[in-house]
Parts: C-alpha cells; structure tokens; sequence
C-alpha cells in the first residue's frame, strides 16, 4: 500500500534526509500548508484523502501537532476500500484522544463495520474500539462486540478480538457490561473447540468472573474439564504446543482462575482436579536442558503449586509441591531460586504444618546470602513467615548476624521483621530484652521510634525483668558509641529501674549518671529531655548524687531550647524543695503498666507490607502472641511518645484494604442461593416431579430439543439417580453442561460421577450418573441444572426428585408392635397431621389401590389387617441418613367417603421427618381440579 | 494482567540509555510515567546478567529480559504469573523476529 503512495514515500525520504531541524520544520510546514489548502479545496478522491491522512499521521509521530486531517480520517473509514478504512482507523485511534467530539462521528460507522460481512473489517472496528476505550463507544458498542463474541458464525480471529475488546472495556468501565446477565452465555464458550479462542475468553472470564463470583460459578467447572483434557489427555492441537507446553497461557490462566473461588465440594471435580496437578508436578520431575521448555513448564507448575495450597494446605499434594520447592531453592537457576522462595513463603504464611519447610531451613538461611538482592529480599521474607516458637531463637540471631552485612535497601525491613519476631516468639523476656538491645546497637539508625517503646513497654509490665534490663542496658551504654536509641531507652529503663540494681558492685548511682551522662552531649534535643527527667527521677532514689543532678539542672537552665529550659526549671525547683516535701515523690511515682494494645510495631510492618497481599502475615489464628497481655501504650513522662503511637495506631485501618486477591471462604453460603438459575416452570415439569417422588423411574423434562429421563436406586442412606439426558434435534449441541445444586449441602450430598462430554450427538443420548448421600434430614430437592448451545444459549433448571422419603425403607410390623410405638411416639410435635379433599373413583368410592401405591411408592410398608378399619392406610419404615442413624417413622390414613375427606397422620421421631413426610405424601392424594383429577387416574 | 511494557536500550553510557518503545495498558500520568520509567529502567539496568528477571517495584512485579542490548520490560500486578509473562516477551520476541526477520 504505502508503496502505491509515492508522494508520502518522497514526504517521508524528504524528512529523513533533512541534515537539521530547521529544514525539517520547513518541509513540514510547507506539506501542512498544501495538505490544509488541499482539505479546503475539496473534491479529494479517497486516494488523495488517503495519501494526506497518512502524511498527518506520520507528522504526527514525528511529534509535532497536527490540527488537520480529523474529518478526512472520520471520511476515510466509511469507504469500502480496506487500505482506506485502515488508514481512516489508524488516524482515529492515534490522533484522537477518547474524549473527542469526532468521536461521536465515528460510532456508526463503526457499528456498520462490525455489523459487516467482511470479517477484516470486523477486525479494524473491534481495533478501533479496544483502542480508544471511551465511554460513549463502550455504552453504544458493548452489545455489538458480545454479539460478535457469541455469534456461531464468526471467525474464529473475530471471536478472539472481540472477546479481547469487551475485557478492555471492561477495564475501563465495569459498569457498561451486563456481566452477570451475560455470564452463562460467555462461559459456554470455555468449550469452545479453537484453543486461541478458549484462550482469550478465559482472559476475560477472569477479570469478570473475579468481581461476579457467583454468576460464573459454572466456570469452575469447565476450567477443570478443560485441564483435565490438555494436561491429562494430551488433547490440543499440535500447533498450540508451546516447547513441548500445551498451551502454557491458558494453563496459567485457568489455574489461576480456579483460586478465585473456595474449593469445590464435589467429589468429581476434586479428583479430576487432583489428577490435573499430580501430573503437572510430575511432568516436572523430568529436568530438560532447554531453558524455554522449562520456563513454559516452571510457570505452570508454580501457578499449580499454588492453587494445591489454595485447595488444602495438609493434602499430600502440598508435601510433593514441598519436595519440588525444595528442590528449587536449591536450583542453579536465579529465577527458579526466586520464585521457590517465594512460592514457599507463600505455603509457610499459609500452612499450620511448617515441618517440610523446616526440614529446608539451612538452605533458606543460606539464600541470605545469594548473589542477587531479589532471591535475598524473598529469603527474608520466607524466614519471617516460617518462623514459630521453636526455631525463633535461631532464624532471629542468623537475621541479627545478617543484618549487620545487609544492604542499606533492606535493613529497615529486616529491623522491623527481627523485632515482631521477637515479641511474637520469645520465649523468654529475658532473650526478648537482649535480642532488641542488640538489634538497637547493630542498626540503630534503621530501628523506628516504635521499637524501644514497645521495649519500654514491655519491661514496664513486667517485673521480674526490670532489674535484668537495667544491667544490660547500662553494659551496653558502656561501650564508647552507643545509638540515640539506646540512649533512650537506657535513660527511661535506668530512671525507672537503676535503683534495683544500685546496690550491687558497679551499677552505682554515680557510675549509672557518668555513663548516660557522657553521651548527652551526642543526643538531639528531645533526648536531652528525657535524660533531664531520668536526672528528676534519680533525685527522687539517689539522694547521694543529687548535688551532681541539681548542677545539670542548673546548667539547662540557660539552654536556649524551650522545652529543655523549662523543664530544667521545673526539675530545679522541684529538687530545691525541703527534703521533708512530699511533691518530689509524688511525682516520682513508678509508671503503672501500660493497658494492653495492640502492638504499634505489626501495625506499621503491615502498612510496609500492604503490597504483599498480606501473605507475609499469618493468619489470624496463628498469630497467637505470646505478650499480648504486655502490649501497651499510656501516658510516660514524654507525653509526645504516646501521641506518636497514636498516630501509628491511626494508620492501621489502611491494613484492612488490601486489594483481595484470594476468594473469601464466606461468599460459598451466598453461592449456592444465588447460584441457581430460576427453575423452569410449567404445569407438566410439576407433574412430572411429583410423580418421580413415589416412583423410581420416569421422564423428568421434555421439551422439542431435550428429554431428561431418571432411574433411580436406593440402598441404606445412599442412592445412584441415573439421569438421562436425550438430544432430540438433528443438529448437535455444543458447551453441553450439566451441574447439581444442593443447598443443604451438610445435609444432602449430590454430585455427578463424571463431567458431561460438551457435546451431544443428534439423536442420541447420555447417561450421567448422580450419587447420592443422605447425612440428616433435608427439606430441598437438588436442582438440575442443563444448559447447552443451540442456536441460543439455554438454560433448563428442574429439582431432582431426591426428598428425605426415597431414603425410606419399609418395615413390617404386627398390629401391637404398631400400636405401641405409635404411643410412644406420641402427639405433636412429632406428629404431624392434617385433613384434605379426597376424589372417588368412577364408581364413587374411595381408590384403595392407588392409595396403598403412592404410600408404598414413598417407601412405606403398607400393614395389612393393623386398623381396625378395613378402609384406612396404616404403613411404617425407617429413614437412614448417614449421619443421624435411623429415624423411624408410622402413616394413618382415614379416608372418608361420605364427606370426601381424608385424614393422613405421621408420626416420627424426627418432629422434620413427620412434618416432611406428611406433606410430600399429602399432594399426590390430594383431589385437584376435575381436569387434573381425570388425567391423573390415567396414571 | 500488564500494565505497561518498555523496551530500554543499553548504551555504554548511562546517560544515552534510551527508551525505545513503551505501551501503557492503563490510564496513567504523564508524570508517574515517567517516575516509573526512571525507576524502573534505573532498577533493571542495574542488574547483573546472572540475576534474576524479576523485580518488585511498589506493589507491581516488574518481569524484564534482556536480548542483545535491548531490555524488554514488562509491569505486571502481583496476582500475575511471572515465567508465564517472561514467555509472553519471550514470544513477542520471536513473533517480531518471525515478522521482520533477524532483530
């Protein structure tokens, strides 16, 4: 094309050979102006129109600003030639910004382009719209781009870009697209028989799917299957293996879209699932030599990895992803070492069980000391999170070592993870006190305010450890350079706690105040301040030195900041008081404990690590801090100390904010409810359930395109439901899906034995197989849900005839027998009685023998010669669930011909089982309306 | 999912150091754009053959490869796969490779 445009060739040439800008802008300027008075003139061709468009477009590149050409490019897309069209799209998408008037102009004919036969104009509109992304195109255009998507007769190259343009514009605005409405519609295409197009669907399933979780639950089920046949049955193209990696992106994609949503409870998917990452961590036990090959597999792997520790983090397939991490933070590889690292973090944030990490601990300690910072930054956060009580001590003095060789960029951070660490695991206070001294005078500069206050804090509230801190401190106030920190801590920790230790050889009065005393001169203003109040408090214990205290008094005085002046004035006065004077102890007072709070130093290690997903932190129940009783904050003779807390603690909501990557278990309570499709309804589907419940076979559904028929068979608490699902059309249907919906789930257990092939042959018919488990007494019936590509996307949803009596088992008992535990059952509420209406036969009387074949139907034994009555139904059985043992459970019913009425009694032992039984039984016995009742006795 | 791709040239100096190419998958400023490009380019050029290729930069992982003196940069979210986007530029690699022949 550009080389039919021989005047944009020579523009371009021109420019190129222009040896300074001057003449560059020249040529520019002079082009510009032909082209504006070329615009003016009219009467172009779509060549011309062409030609000049292009020259605007690459002026524009060049970076100058062009203010021609808008209208000619709106134009230019119109026309039925494609280099016209192309040239028109590429100057909308790049000279218009996505709020632009022109654009309104172009919204129709971009219509007219997707609407288009001609699929590369599809392409260039669904370009064009992905490209800009405003949100008037999105409002006008998001339909047309799904329709696109879902039509059976676009190309598979449409389908891909249109499925790409609608996740883009769902990016940009979530709120243009029907996502729920559009879900089932958009999932059905995950079976999709083109890989490229599965590919770029899952793409945009996960992003819709992660702020809809409910409405494309039923992804679940087709990024399992789908896994399942390119992993396990090899079943993909040849030209979508990618260094021998079956399509390595889409792998990823689904594996990662499967830990969005709570693990599955259904039996088949999990060992579907669990086939899936076995052999993923399988295939990687062959080491290939091309680097490629194991990237593509590597990605997978740790994509896999992580959704086993998403599934169940004690499943023995987290102990083989151990073994394999362990192997890879070992490995040659930086990026494999990495990336173990980081995996295992991950597991250890998430594990109760750390022993397989554990067994790796010297290898991770030794990551510490890797080549490159990235591997060291992830074994640094990985010691943090597999840190507990027993190795505390040890991965706490290797940090410390380390600490004192770290990198400037990490310091900080490994400060603040050795101190949490220390107050979460000490064992003792005394390793606690010496651990953070230590840390204190090994990176004092990186030590945050928060940490010698929780110190502080910490000695405060327990006694027996104040007389130890006071020698450790003033040991190492001793040594020649000391941190302000420490200093700090030393001036309040010996105030408060010096005289314990005054009396014993060494730790003098004297000698406490020559050594705080000698680093004051180092110290900032506000730690001069709190030595000042350390000097108050000794006047108060060491009379002995007080004349030495009162000369520093005296001297700060004249100092010339203002806080340090008035508090020496204050203390001056307040040390020249008679010694009979009772203020000097009263202030003096020891300082109370603190109340217990939350530490400040999680708190702020949080806020750092907010990026992280949270997945440095334990989880809550782990976080079993062993001073939690100790955590305090309070006023202390430096009130600007609290106020700093304060405003730390202030920070801490943003901790809750994190953007939630991983699925909450509680959205699986609201799924279910929401889950369902609404159920087809119709006076036949009714019948046809009704009649199922005191049956064992028979048709569930039908309609033109499908028939669902059921065979079933019960045994104790369990059942195996047959349901057979027939294709009535010639055509096949395609994205055939099935899934059950229980909600009892604790109650009732449903599940297909195997996942529905997703297509079903004209004319033919599958067979899927439910088992069922009773655990307790249920009230709902499990929905069926079959949805299939016909034309349309449709959606059938009918309960299964699975209620609490087809777990009935008839007893046979004799007439005493009977009447016996009938008393013993006794009236409500483990009775459940009521009298409805009654039809007659043709003969006018009462139907006997359908009576005793809908009460035998439910499971009941229907007892012979027990009423005295020959007309009335007496039946016993039992109900088994797995879980409640045996409910047994007794019938009555009185019929009465002459008023028409009938009276059904149940007793149980379960006040649920009478109420559920009585009413189930009730309906099928029930006279309806004369048409029904007719139709009916046919039966 | 990316949020932006660059493509930074290695020259022997620092100062020539250059961007070649950069798409913006998402709406970003002028300014922080060009924090992120000074950042990051600083961050990757900095790095050792031998290290690894991926990066965390505030709270997005920064994946990188290095072909000839050509640095392709990929910004990713945290919840993204790195190998998988490493492949992505491996891939774009070859497909511009493929097209315009030896690159």
């Amino acid at each position: 094309m550009a080389t039919n445009m021989r005047g944009l060739t020579q523009f371009i040439a021109d420019i190129r050979g222009a040896r300074v800008r001057e003449l560059e802008e020249k040529r520019i300027n002079k082009e510009m102006a032909n082209i504006r008075k070329r615009f003016k003139d009219g009467n172009l061709d779509g060549y011309q129109k062409k030609k000049y468009v292009a020259k605007v477009i690459f002026t524009y590149i060049l970076g100058y600003k062009v203010d021609v050409g808008h209208m000619e490019a709106v134009n230019l897309i119109s026309s039925s030639k494609y280099s016209e069209k192309q040239i028109g799209y590429l100057a909308v998408t790049l000279l218009m910004h996505e709020n632009s008037d022109f654009l309104r102009l172009v919204v129709n004919s971009i219509r007219k382009d997707l609407n288009d036969n001609n699929e590369i104009h599809n392409c260039l509109a669904l370009h064009a719209i992905a490209n800009v992304g405003s949100q008037e195109m999105a409002e006008a255009l998001a339909e047309d781009v799904h329709r696109l998507l879902i039509s059976p007769t676009s190309e598979t190259f449409v389908r891909k870009k249109a499925a790409l343009t609608l996740l883009r514009l769902y990016r940009k605005h979530p709120d243009v697209i029907p996502a729920q409405e559009w879900a089932l519609r958009i999932v059905s295409i995950m079976d999709n028989p083109d890989l490229g197009v599965v590919l770029c669907v899952t793409s945009l399933i996960l992003a819709l799917a992660q702020d809809h979780l409910d409405a494309f639950t039923i992804c679940y089920q087709k990024a399992v299957d789908r896994l399942n046949r390119l992993v396990v049955e090899h079943e993909y193209a040849a030209t979508y293996s990618y260094y021998k990696v079956p399509i390595p992106w889409l792998q990823v994609k689904l594996l990662r879209l499967l830990q969005y949503y709570p693990p599955s409870d259904d039996p088949t998917l999990q060992v579907m699932l669990q086939e899936v990452l076995q052999t993923i961590m399988n295939n990687c036990n062959e080491p290939s030599r091309n680097v490629q090959h194991n990237n593509a597999q590597h990605a997978v792997l740790f994509e896999a990895i992580n959704l086993a520790i998403h599934l169940d983090t004690n499943s023995p397939l987290v102990n083989t992803a151990a073994v394999l991490l362990a192997r890879f933070i070992s490995s040659k590889e930086t990026n494999v070492r990495y990336l173990g690292l980081d995996t295992m973090a991950h597991l250890a944030a998430r594990t109760d069980n750390l022993s397989a990490i554990k067994n790796h601990q010297g290898t991770i300690i030794l990551s510490l000391r890797d080549k490159d910072i990235s591997v060291r930054r992830r074994a640094l956060d990985l010691l943090y999170s597999m840190c507990d009580v027993d190795n505390s001590e040890l991965i706490v003095g290797e940090l410390l070592r380390y600490l004192k060789v770290a990198d400037y960029g990490l310091r900080e951070e490994m400060v603040l993870k050795i101190a949490v660490l220390t107050e979460k695991y000490a064992g003792t206070y005394k390793w606690y006190v010496d651990t953070i001294l230590e840390l204190l005078s090994a990176a004092g500069d990186h030590v945050g305010e928060e940490v010698w206050y929780r110190v502080v804090q910490i000695v405060t509230n327990t006694e027996d450890l104040q007389a130890y801190a006071a020698k450790v401190v003033f040991e190492y106030l001793k040594s020649p350079s000391s941190h302000e920190s420490l200093v700090k801590v030393g001036g309040y920790i010996l105030g408060e706690y010096g005289h314990l230790i005054a009396n014993e050889a060494g730790y003098s009065p004297i000698e406490q105040f020559q050594v705080l005393h000698s680093k004051s001169q180092f110290c900032m203003a506000p730690t001069r301040a709190m030595l000042l109040s350390t000097y108050i408090k000794w006047v108060n214990v060491f009379p002995e030195i007080k004349p030495q205290l009162v000369n520093v008094f005296e001297r700060y005085r004249h100092v010339l900041d203002v806080d340090l002046q008035q508090r020496a004035c204050e203390f001056y006065a307040i040390a020249q008081r008679p010694d009979e004077d009772e203020l000097l102890q009263n202030v003096c007072e020891e300082i109370p404990p603190f109340p217990p709070r939350e530490s400040a130093l999680i708190n702020r290690l949080n806020k750092k690590q907010i990026h992280t997903n949270g997945t440095l932190e334990r989880q809550p129940s782990r976080m079993v801090r062993k001073s939690a009783d100790t955590n305090g904050q309070g006023s202390t003779s430096n009130g600007d100390i609290s106020q700093d807390i304060a405003s730390s603690l202030a920070g801490l909501d943003i901790t809750s904010s994190p953007v939630a990557m991983s699925p909450s278990t509680e959205l699986s309570a609201t799924l279910i409810a929401k889950g369902i499709p609404r159920l087809t309804a119709g006076a036949n589907v009714d019948r046809w359930y009704e009649k199922l419940l005191y049956t064992a076979e028979g048709v569930l559904y039908e309609d033109v395109q499908i028939q669902v028929g059921i065979k079933s068979r019960y045994q104790g608490p369990l059942g195996q439901v047959a349901v057979y699902i027939g294709n009535k059309m010639s055509a096949p249907l395609t994205s055939f899906t099935t899934s059950l919906h229980t909600e009892e789930g604790d109650a009732l257990s449903a599940s297909f034995v195997k996942i529905a092939p997703s297509t079903l042959a004209p004319r033919t018919q599958i067979q899927q197989v439910v088992q069922v488990e009773c655990k307790r007494v249920f009230r709902a019936a499990p929905v069926l849900v079959v949805s299939f590509l016909a034309g349309s996307h449709q959606t059938i949803a009918v309960r299964l005839p699975i209620v609490v009596t087809k777990f009935l088992e008839g007893v046979k008992l004799g007439a005493a027998d009977f009447f016996e535990r009938w008393k013993l059952i006794g009236g409500p509420p483990r009775e459940a009685q009521s009298i409805f209406p009654i039809s007659l036969d043709a003969t006018g009387h009462i139907d006997q023998a359908r009576q005793k074949l809908v009460v035998s139907g439910y499971g009941f034994q229907v007892l012979e010669g027990v009423d005295p009555n020959p007309t009335n139904v007496v039946g016993a059985g039992i109900v088994h669930t797995a879980a409640d043992g045996k409910v047994g459970c007794l019938l009555r019913l009185e019929p009465n011909r002459e008023a028409k009425l009938s009276r059904i009694t149940i007793r149980s032992t379960s006040e649920d089982v009478a109420s559920e039984a009585q009413k189930l039984l009730q309906k099928p016995l029930t006279a309806e309306a004369p048409s029904a009742t007719a139709e009916k006795r046919t039966l | 999912m990316i949020n932006y791709m660059l493509l930074v040239s290695r020259q022997a100096t620092a100062r020539a150091r250059k961007v070649r190419l950069a798409k913006w998958y998402q709406t970003t400023l002028q300014k922080a754009k060009v924090k992120i490009v000074k950042d990051v380019t600083q961050l990757v050029l900095a790095r050792r053959t031998r290290m690894c290729n991926f990066l965390k930069y505030k709270n997005t992982k920064v994946v990188y490869r290095r072909y000839a003196s050509l640095f392709f940069v990929c910004g990713i979210m945290q919840s993204n796969n790195e190998l998988i986007t490493l492949k992505i530029i491996h891939r774009y690699v070859e497909v511009l490779n493929w097209y315009f022949g030896n690159v």
